[in-house]
């Protein structure tokens, strides 16, 4: 830097001078990619930060909560006139007091917004603040905690239920909450369509929602029991005082709702964009209930931080997958617990349309099934931390009791077995020396799902399919996933309460599009009438007939192959006890553990307790 | 003030431009805000219920383009900014860009100040004693400083300084989420905390361009006659450096700094981006990931108009300061 400039005049600093603005103004045209100016960004690079440092401050955990002391003598939990009220274990009472720290990564800040029509916002108001009728359990073969409604009542031919509505219980600003608010809501649903989020009455057939007394009577077209999990566990019952006047009223699916009524455990006081603080409902209609008094949720924008919240323990409800969870969260502290139970299926979507030769065959699909070592996957994609799945589709143990292990076995899918995998290609035409050339389709970032499909191509390989990996951007793996473009799809849908959901979701030939149009959720595009015979007669059904039905869309997976089930899919959820008790276990599954799961993250606020309260 | 209405009709007629490109080229993004949404909620709700919803938020996909273009200038201008339609659903964007704004403009454009400030004095010291010990250990160290990706600066500071010292120095957020914003001294001193490392960032990578071209212009600067002339009348080295050479010197950085604060607004995405901070950085890139056009539309305009403001402002300044580009135009 040694070497100076030649000597100018004066004047020619005033000439760079313009120059400068001259050939700024010029570039300012091309927006703001960063002509000359030394901060300007250029682009946005893809890579998270995965190293992170921990904010070190004081430690907020549940040890230095306040405790309010047992100012209310505790009662029974619910009320006896449950249908199948299933008490979980904790039946005892226990102290308030107490706070516990949520991390669920939601990747922004919060906009303190809670009406529980928004799907944005709905995790944070769903369970904390709003409340459904029944909640059902998907882990527990759908058992059943009443809620709002007491009991409830099917009709002979299931096309209309009657739900008592449960007395005595009061919204968060002193109203009585009556039937009338329960109705309310299901007609709210229809007035504006954007708040009937699950179509219960442009699908599934409501015909009416009536308040009579203390009851409410909601009438379908047809046989409604599949729909039972929508209206009865995933509808929150808003207040008709606040959803019926000013803004709330023009516009309910877009109203803000920034200081949410409910019927819930905790009311929401304050919320920040970097943090929500819910305090217990001092009037919450079950006795002594919320024993935690505080609920901390904050915002958290990468994994890297909330999963070293987690480790620390400054937080103690985890969401969100940690890789090589034994050193960096379980061997941390003894009070860290991991458990994930599996509630749907990872899977190969093979392109079922005519126009695509080789994956609408079906020994090609056979043979991938066979080939692909579903355990070595789920070891070294997953890190053991998603199980394997199985040709059925039935996610175990889950849904044991709706699974055919005879079926997938007498199919020969129970084991890998290269050599009959072989055996069906060559059948298809193609061989080790005349390979199939496959791509699949994943999303970029999806780290995880790269290294299952790594070991998925290194199981294709020998027996003669070349398998080129696609890492798409959302948006664009989106786009091709939705219209049909591609040979195989790796994807991971969503289940219910019971297989039905997930295989009526992947299976049913109206979820299917042609392809170029957007399909809702067969991407596959499988068309079979008889399996859609099944799905239609299943809701008529008796429990012993749907168990029967269900076994027989199993059998349908094995036989036609439609999709291959490659892992199982959980419900992240790490949870530490240094002070809080009462998580949903193992042996105790009494609601899914994630802080995503609208309303389950309810029924676990109801058991939460301190141990330094008590 | 020929030159004046010159530059202000070059000015309205940039911005047209741009505010078209903003309009158009998001809109050719692969994906839809619906896609998004249904991607968000796992398909577990109805399509017909989010893109109602979607419609009652705003998005209108079916209405003719032109029409869309033409109320979304109007709406550009009037301020009727929207609502969001992406992760932040429902939130009206003007709320959004307010929350934003204060944390890039207070770490961005504090950071420019300074890195502007510290580079020009260092850059005036340089110049002055030139070959000395300053010259020649600093300026050769800020080149390569200069040139290195922000993101790469970053990642390494949070290993150093965070990681390896086992969280000493914050490496995510704006401040620790367990606080209240407020004017205590706990809160303050958290969001200065969590400012150092992606103010060090922006700091050890811009400022090596003002030291360089102040410590040129030093060294053209003293050799022009005025200089030696303030020598030879004996003045001390001190006042020779500051009001005679560095003050002249300081002129065309001058306008180097109005424009780089244009792009203050527009934070340093990446850097925003590494560390997780809040600011626009961070929404522009949250916005583009959940196809949330709004947010993009007001964020594009606003650091376009940020951008052509400082440039306005740069050229009335020149027009003040020098007379020929007033009669020359």
């Amino acid at each position: 830097m040694r070497k100076g400039l030649d000597p100018m005049k004066r004047g020619n600093g005033i000439a760079i001078l313009m120059a400068v603005g001259l050939c700024a103004t010029a570039c300012s045209g091309a927006d703001n990619t960063g002509a000359g100016s030394s901060s300007a960004p250029s682009a946005v690079a893809g890579s998270t930060a995965g190293a992170a440092g921990a904010p070190t401050s004081a430690s907020n955990g549940g040890s230095t909560a306040a405790d309010t002391g047992s100012n209310s003598a505790a009662g029974p939990t619910g009320s006896g006139s449950g249908t199948t009220a299933t008490s979980s274990a904790t039946a005892a009472t226990h102290k308030q007091g107490g706070e516990v720290t949520i991390a669920n990564v939601a990747g922004q800040t919060w906009s303190c917004q809670f009406n529980p029509f928004n799907p944005s916002v709905y995790q944070q108001s769903i369970g904390f603040v709003y409340e459904p009728l029944v909640y059902v359990n998907l882990l527990k073969d759908q058992a059943e905690t009443p809620m709002l409604a007491s009991s409830y009542t099917w009709s002979k031919d299931k096309k209309s239920i009657v739900f008592d509505i449960r007395q005595g219980v009061k919204w968060s600003d002193g109203q009585p909450f009556t039937a009338k608010d329960v109705a309310f809501t299901f007609n709210l649903m229809k007035r504006f369509p954007g708040t009937d989020l699950y179509s219960l009455w442009s699908g599934a057939g409501l015909q009416s929602a009536e308040a009579a007394g203390d009851q409410v009577t909601l009438t379908f077209a047809g046989p409604a029991t599949t729909y039972f999990f929508n209206f009865a566990n995933q509808v929150a019952i808003v207040p008709e005082h606040i959803f019926s006047t000013g803004a709330a009223a023009e516009h309910p699916d877009t109203w803000a709702d920034p200081q949410p009524v409910g019927t819930g455990p905790f009311m929401v006081s304050p919320c920040s964009a970097n943090n929500i603080q819910y305090v217990a409902n001092p009037n919450y209609w079950q006795p002594g209930k919320p024993y935690i008094q505080k609920v901390q949720y904050p915002a958290y924008l990468d994994n890297g931080p909330a999963n070293l919240d987690l480790a620390t323990g400054k937080a103690q409800w985890g969401s969100q997958f940690i890789p090589s969870i034994k050193a960096f969260y379980l061997a941390k502290s003894p009070d860290n617990h991991s458990w994930s139970p599996p509630v749907s299926n990872v899977a190969l979507y093979p392109n079922l349309d005519p126009s695509h030769a080789a994956t609408s065959k079906l020994a090609v699909r056979q043979a991938m099934a066979m080939a692909i070592d579903r355990s070595q996957v789920a070891l070294i994609g997953e890190g053991g931390q998603q199980p394997a799945a199985n040709q059925s589709g039935i996610v175990l143990p889950t849904f044991e009791k709706y699974y055919d292990a005879g079926a997938v076995a007498a199919a020969g899918f129970d084991k890998p077995n290269p050599a009959k995998a072989t055996e069906l290609l060559a059948s298809a035409g193609y061989s080790p020396s005349n390979p199939l050339n496959l791509s699949v389709i994943t999303v970029t970032g999806y780290t995880d799902w790269d290294a299952s499909l790594a070991v998925i191509k290194q199981n294709l390989a020998p027996i003669g399919i070349n398998l080129t990996v696609e890492d798409l951007a959302q948006q664009t793996y989106n786009s091709r996933l939705y219209t049909g473009d591609f040979d195989l799809a790796y994807y991971g849908d969503v289940g219910g309460p019971t297989p039905f959901y997930e295989l009526r979701q992947v299976l049913y030939s109206k979820n299917s599009a042609p392809i170029g149009k957007s399909a809702s959720t067969n991407f596959e595009r499988y068309l079979n009438p008889e399996v859609d015979k099944l799905f239609d007669s299943f809701p008529a059904a008796d429990e012993a007939g749907q168990v029967e039905i269900i076994k027989k869309i199993g059998a349908a997976m094995i036989k036609d192959v439609p999709v291959i089930p490659i892992t199982e899919s959980v419900d992240w959820f790490q949870y530490n006890t240094k002070d809080i008790e009462g998580w949903p276990t193992e042996q105790d599954p009494y609601a899914q553990p994630a802080a995503y799961n609208v309303p389950d993250t309810g029924q676990v606020l109801l058991h939460l307790y301190s141990k330094s309260a008590q | 003030m020929r030159y004046l209405l010159r530059r202000g009709g070059f000015f309205l007629l940039t911005l047209w431009a741009a505010l078209t490109l903003n309009f158009f080229i998001p809109r050719f993004m692969p994906g839809s805000p619906l896609d998004a949404l249904r991607i968000r909620t796992k398909d577990k709700l109805s399509t017909e219920a989010l893109a109602q919803m979607l419609t009652a938020f705003g998005f209108k996909p079916n209405e003719n383009i032109f029409v869309q273009y033409w109320d979304y200038l109007g709406h550009m201008l009037t301020g009727q900014w929207g609502i969001s339609i992406g992760g932040t659903l429902g939130q009206p964007v003007s709320e959004i860009v307010m929350h934003a704004l204060p944390w890039t403009l207070g770490l961005v454009g504090v950071t420019t100040v300074i890195a502007f400030l510290l580079g020009s004095l260092i850059g005036v010291l340089a110049g002055w004693r030139r070959g000395g010990k300053l010259d020649s250990v600093l300026p050769p160290i800020f080149v390569i400083t200069s040139a290195l990706p922000y993101f790469w600066v970053g990642l390494l500071l949070i290993l150093v300084f965070s990681v390896w010292t086992n969280g000493w120095l914050p490496s995510d957020f704006n401040y620790d989420t367990s606080l209240q914003p407020s004017f205590s001294w706990e809160f303050i001193g958290s969001v200065l905390q969590h400012a150092v490392l992606p103010a060090a960032t922006i700091l050890i990578t811009s400022i090596g361009g003002w030291i360089l071209t102040m410590r040129n212009n030093m060294i053209t600067t003293l050799a022009e006659d005025y200089v030696r002339m303030g020598r030879a009348k004996g003045l001390s080295g001190w006042r020779v450096m500051t009001t005679y050479a560095g003050r002249n010197a300081f002129l065309p950085n001058l306008s180097g700094f109005a424009m780089s604060l244009g792009f203050v607004i527009s934070g340093s995405i990446l850097v925003e981006y590494v560390f997780n901070y809040p600011g626009l950085g961070y929404l522009l890139y949250n916005s583009v990931v959940g196809t949330d056009y709004p947010v993009m539309q007001v964020l594009f305009m606003l650091f376009t108009v940020a951008v052509l403001f400082a440039l306005i402002a740069c050229d009335v300044a020149i027009a003040w300061l020098d007379p020929r580009a007033r009669t020359e135009g």
